[in-house]
């Protein structure tokens, strides 16, 4: 039963059938193979349940609030502040590459957009200032995937609702993870770059009055934060209320900058349906396929087996670290975590591990697979930015930061509370 | 049909425009769709306010919000499939030879077109149900679930007929050997091109940063 399932997966998702698709006709196949009942009448319910499920709803109105903001011309100014602060530093702006994504990660629930923006605006001072391309190009990739980590977050929003995890709480635990990562993405420029000083690129200086005077720039971004993920632990608003109130500052932020015409707004609704409804769609399809599992035992009997291997949490924690990695080189990242959480949690669970600190785990391990070649989504978007030089040159790069990447993941398997101490403390 | 046979052109101008036409429809349906999620958040915004700071509730924010995004998905859909933006996995297509993709690109067009067929198929008993049933809402409003779910499944239903337009369309083209029409219809969006997309995008709003 679990090996038949498992190679009509591989074979329906193999063929390139739409993801979403092909969990819903796995579903299809599965129900008259394993069940006496005709349990596919039951994807009606199942996808209106999912589809007027008002945690969801934060979905559309993060990718909006993203939409809106990209669109509000705030990036330029925000990254030239980053830089009057951090480019002191050795390795000088590819600290404000990871600066700029952090703080721009904290608006934005989305890693390609964090990367495609704050990389538009970097690119063009590699040859200005004389930097090691590789590195640079690799600081991107890596900064722009702290966007899933550091809340808010559409990924976690999607693990929560599939583990029925607070979100909340999820949001909290991933504050101190993607502001350590952040860390040790420095970390790993400056220790290159001490290394080899030819690849830091030329010094930047600054006064102290011009990085006062920069702050002003960081105020949006860090308003729009503060508006939403404060308004959550203030117990003022849920996730999706707070998604709400973040999509109406945005709105207010972009018409002061003069950007709010019809034309940008009509764009902002058509990205934003289109990448909900493309999100929807594989949601939908999980739901229904993981209704079919329960219902004729494939979930509970492929828990049982992996927990009957009786190997030790640190072995499955491992196993869990190469099935994503390798994973990763073929599947893009949603549909891999759509996927794949149904299954792995209970497993995970079973053998004793917190739901909300595997939840920031798998962002983690999610985020590694979007800077892994041969489908790493983030390593596409720098080099169309870049539009010349070898593909090779960001995937280099984008290697030390896959290291501190693991390093995370094994920081946070020896330091749980890295993650369960924010929750624990305002949850 | 002989003298469809005859004038094969003009038989291919008729299917063509059909799925022009489904295409500005579907695009108008995404606009009122992003329009009734627009519309959410400011009410759930507006709600929110005179909880906190005038102590009224307004109410029904997530009930209505919840009915908004079902319908909003459901009418979003065809153009995300018309614009092949659903997410289908090339680490095999790549690797194939042209005219294998074109079979596997309509095969995925028959698996998406199987799916959302049993999901409409289903979802019309649901409505149906509420209507025969008069089941309404387990809240306040009281909202007579018929309502939202039959805009919901109409937006399924278009859909469907979206997704036989392009079956008939790409089966045409797949008999004929026209690939290059296959791959416009129903190909797959490469990473490279995906990521083109966003890129462009992430510039067009920077540039546009400065005046």
């Amino acid at each position: 039963m679990i090996a038949t399932s498992l190679i009509l997966l591989l074979v329906l998702i193999g063929i390139s059938i739409p993801v979403g698709a092909a969990l819903g006709v796995l579903g299809l196949i599965l129900d008259p193979l394993y069940s006496m009942l005709p349990l596919t009448r039951a994807i009606g319910e199942v996808s209106w349940a999912t589809s007027n499920e008002f945690l969801l709803v934060a979905i559309p109105l993060f990718v909006m609030l993203g939409e809106i903001l990209l669109r509000s011309g705030l990036a330029e100014k925000m990254y030239n502040s980053m830089s009057l602060w951090l480019s002191w530093l050795p390795g000088g702006l590819m600290h404000a590459n990871i600066g700029a994504s952090a703080l721009f990660a904290a608006t934005s629930g989305s890693s390609v957009a964090t990367a495609a923006t704050v990389g538009t605006v970097a690119l063009p001072q590699i040859q200005k200032k004389g930097y090691n391309e590789p590195l640079f190009l690799g600081s991107l990739a890596a900064g722009g995937t702290l966007g899933i980590l550091i809340p808010p977050s559409i990924n976690l929003i999607i693990y929560g609702v599939l583990t029925n995890t607070s979100v909340p709480r999820l949001y909290l635990a991933g504050i101190i993870p993607g502001l350590a990562m952040a860390g040790l993405f420095m970390l790993a420029i400056l220790l290159a770059c001490v290394a080899r000083p030819q690849w830091g690129g030329q010094k930047i200086s600054a006064s102290w009055g011009e990085r006062i005077a920069s702050l002003v720039h960081l105020i949006p971004p860090l308003g729009i934060f503060l508006l939403v993920v404060g308004s959550i632990y203030a117990g003022v608003a849920t996730p999706t209320e707070a998604a709400a109130l973040g999509v109406v500052g945005a709105l207010i932020l972009a018409a002061f900058a003069r950007r709010l015409t019809f034309a940008m707004l009509r764009e902002v609704l058509e990205g934003t349906m289109k990448a909900t409804a493309m999100i929807m769609l594989i949601v939908i399809g999980a739901a229904f396929l993981n209704f079919i599992m329960s219902a004729t035992g494939l979930t509970s009997a492929i828990t049982e087996t992996i927990t009957g291997l009786d190997v030790s949490p640190m072995t499955m924690l491992l196993i869990l670290v190469v099935f994503y990695l390798v994973l990763g080189c073929f599947m893009e990242t949603l549909s891999m975590m759509i996927t794949t959480i149904p299954i792995v949690t209970p497993i995970m669970l079973a053998l004793g591990f917190d739901a909300v600190w595997l939840g920031i785990i798998i962002i983690i391990l999610v985020e590694v697979a979007l800077i892994t070649p041969p489908v790493g989504l983030n390593l596409f978007v720098v080099q169309s930015l870049r539009k010349s030089g070898s593909m090779n040159d960001v995937m280099i790069g984008s290697l030390p930061f896959v290291i501190m990447m693991l390093a995370m993941v094994a920081i946070l398997a020896w330091l749980p509370d890295l993650a369960l101490w924010l929750p624990r403390v305002f949850g | 049909m002989v003298t469809a046979m005859n004038h094969p052109q003009e038989r291919y101008a008729l299917l063509n425009r059909l799925l022009h036409a489904a295409t500005l429809l579907s695009r108008l349906a995404i606009w009122v769709a992003g329009g009734l999620t627009l519309a959410s958040a400011l009410y759930i915004t507006l709600d929110v306010i005179t909880r906190k700071f005038f102590n009224i509730a307004l109410g029904g924010s997530d009930e209505l919000s919840g009915y908004a995004f079902a319908i909003s998905i459901s009418w979003a859909l065809a153009f995300a499939s018309l614009q092949r933006a659903n997410i289908r996995i090339d680490a095999l297509y790549q690797l194939l030879p042209p005219r294998v993709c074109a079979i596997l690109d309509w095969i995925a067009l028959v698996g998406l077109g199987v799916f959302i067929a049993y999901l409409t198929r289903y979802a019309s008993d649901v409505a149906l149900l509420s209507w025969t049933n008069n089941s309404s809402a387990n809240t306040a409003l009281a909202t007579p679930l018929w309502i939202p779910q039959f805009l919901w499944v109409a937006g399924l239903i278009w859909l469907c007929i979206v997704l036989a337009l392009m079956l008939l369309r790409s089966s045409v083209a797949l008999v004929t050997g026209d690939l290059d029409t296959v791959r416009a219809i129903c190909g797959i969006r490469s990473s490279q091109e995906e990521a083109a997309e966003e890129a462009e995008a992430g510039e067009r709003m920077v540039k546009g940063a400065t005046p």
